[in-house]
């Protein structure tokens, strides 16, 4: 497994995609803050929930759909995958070991601009704009729980579609959708309702209002640590057993 | 000792309605060098993606290396190199590049062998330069060093001179040669160049529409080439007649570019030029010759045309 990751590892570090949307992101991090004039009065955790947090939310959250498509699919249809999968490791492990990288590649992706962002408007706009500690680090955490989620939902797509481009398109929709999707059959079917609200789509963006949870009940940490984790594991799995039996072309 | 790498017992692999591979039985001896032969579609591809795992026999089994079982067949797959269908390259590294992200997904130890497989292969100084911007003959070279690492000791390879310019074949039959003479490595390989496959290959397989059809080697091909006469005229269709009505034979063939190939009258040449000259033909080419593997193989998939 060790040389599986380490494989992965390599071409995640050499892959365009992943490089452009960091650069993308860092130069975004670094030039928004600089142009915010109506930040000024705003400070703590209201300008890191208003100006850092929603655009993660909002729009960051689509870009690891980017890298599916570039790291999972593109092996596709590059042909790569024929060569990965006849090298006579075992299948759970290879797409196992796909899946951790892209799931790590995800999380940088997301904490880009909690990082980077918030450090950059410390700097323009003073102190004041930190956040609590307790606040921050807590949304650091779970948008990185909520990352590898998601990323084992987008690999489980990429492996199907096997197409970059269609991937893409398709995991973009998926994630920008998903919403108001799952908010119409939760309405329809009833006893779906509490399975939907409870999923990661429909919790992700109330861990902008974390800081509002005071004490955390068992059931806040089912919500928001337990449910990205079965979440993960679940596609993880379905993932790895639709790979095993997958014929590749 | 196990004297063969890779044994089929009725393989059969059907894709809906279409049976792809029709029991197939085929066997490559250890240290041999198995030329593959067969149309587009034939089912060559098919079978190199079963015994390489990307797909699933609907019925039959195999045997790679004495191995049987499914888990120890794939566990043998990690002695196996392969191009299938074209070289498995990721555009935007180079060629060290590539072959790193491969050693390391084959574990192998140490990354002085990068260094040495693409020296091998010609492809030593290439620099920084993307796969992406290789010409096809390099691309089919990086292909071969990514088969090539680990030291495998059977490979399997899918159309592997396509797009080399002559000199590059020559390189790349030159070395797998060296590699099964002095490695020992057993090479399945299925081309469509037959007359370079001609060069290479100890043994032959044919296959065709899912079924193989016979297995030789190339002595034995040697032995079965029939002779004939390969006359080429100035009028293709007269010569035809002239055989068919001075000659009373049919058992011709008129090639595509205009050549006829007369399986009779080979120990009579004198004879068949008489007749043609007689009848106002003139003989631009006029010699006994053997079969090759081309003619053989189209012959034994049911031939071209017969005029």
């Amino acid at each position: 497994m060790g040389n599986l990751l380490k494989s992965e590892w390599y071409k995640l570090t050499h892959d365009r995609s992943f490089w452009v949307l960091i650069f993308i992101l860092i130069g975004f991090a670094f030039a928004y803050p600089l142009m915010l004039q109506s930040a000024v009065g705003v400070s703590g955790n209201d300008f890191y929930r208003g100006y850092v947090l929603s655009i993660n939310t909002d729009i960051v959250r689509l870009f690891p759909a980017i890298l599916a498509g570039f790291f999972i699919s593109s092996e596709y249809s590059m042909g790569t995958m024929k060569s990965i999968a006849s090298s006579g490791n075992s299948r759970i492990r290879l797409y196992f070991a796909k899946l951790m990288v892209f799931s790590i590649g995800c999380a940088i992706i997301m904490l880009i601009l909690p990082i980077f962002m918030q450090g950059a408007s410390v700097i323009f706009h003073g102190g004041s704009t930190m956040p609590d500690w307790s606040f921050y680090l807590k949304t650091i955490g779970l948008i990185a729980l909520y990352a590898i989620a998601f990323a084992s939902i987008m690999a489980f797509f990429a492996t199907i579609l096997t197409d970059s481009g269609k991937a893409i398109a398709f995991l973009i929709l998926f994630i920008a959708l998903a919403n108001s999707l799952l908010e119409y059959i939760g309405a329809k079917i009833s006893f779906l309702e509490p399975i939907i609200s409870h999923s990661i789509f429909m919790t992700q963006p109330s861990i902008l209002m974390i800081d509002q949870i005071v004490q955390w009940s068992g059931e806040d940490v089912l919500t928001y640590i337990g449910v990205p984790i079965i979440t993960f594991i679940i596609f993880g799995i379905l993932g790895s057993l639709l790979y095993r039996k997958k014929e590749i072309k | 000792m196990n004297e063969y790498i890779l044994k089929t017992n009725q393989l059969s692999k059907k894709y809906q309605d279409k049976m792809a591979l029709n029991k197939v039985d085929l066997s490559i001896k250890k240290g041999s060098i198995y030329g593959f032969i067969g149309q587009n579609g034939a089912g060559k591809s098919t079978l190199i993606r079963l015994i390489t795992g990307l797909a699933f026999p609907t019925d039959g089994s195999f045997e790679l290396f004495g191995e049987t079982n499914e888990r120890e067949i794939n566990e043998a797959r990690k002695r196996i190199g392969t191009i299938i269908e074209g070289p498995a390259l990721y555009p935007n590294m180079t060629a060290v590049q590539n072959l790193e992200a491969h050693r390391l997904l084959k574990g192998i130890p140490g990354k002085e062998c990068v260094g040495k497989t693409l020296a091998l292969v010609g492809l030593q100084n290439t620099g920084k330069k993307k796969a992406k911007n290789f010409s096809l003959g390099m691309k089919q070279r990086l292909g071969l060093a990514i088969a090539l690492l680990g030291d495998p000791e059977f490979l399997i390879l899918d159309e592997p001179i396509n797009g080399l310019d002559p000199m590059g074949v020559v390189e790349i039959r030159e070395l797998l040669k060296k590699l099964n003479q002095e490695y020992g490595i057993t090479i399945l390989i299925s081309s469509h160049i037959l007359s370079e496959l001609h060069l290479l290959a100890t043994h032959y397989g044919i296959i065709h529409h899912g079924e193989l059809l016979e297995q030789l080697t190339a002595q034995e091909l040697n032995e079965k080439g029939q002779h004939y006469l390969h006359i080429k005229v100035d009028n293709s269709d007269k010569c035809a007649s002239v055989i068919e009505s001075k000659l009373a034979t049919n058992n011709f063939e008129v090639m595509p570019d205009g050549v006829i190939k007369l399986y009779e009258f080979v120990d009579v040449p004198g004879e068949v030029s008489q007749a043609l000259t007689k009848e106002g033909l003139v003989i631009e080419q006029f010699m006994p010759m053997g079969e090759d593997l081309e003619t053989y193989f189209t012959k034994r998939i049911g031939g071209v045309q017969h005029g």
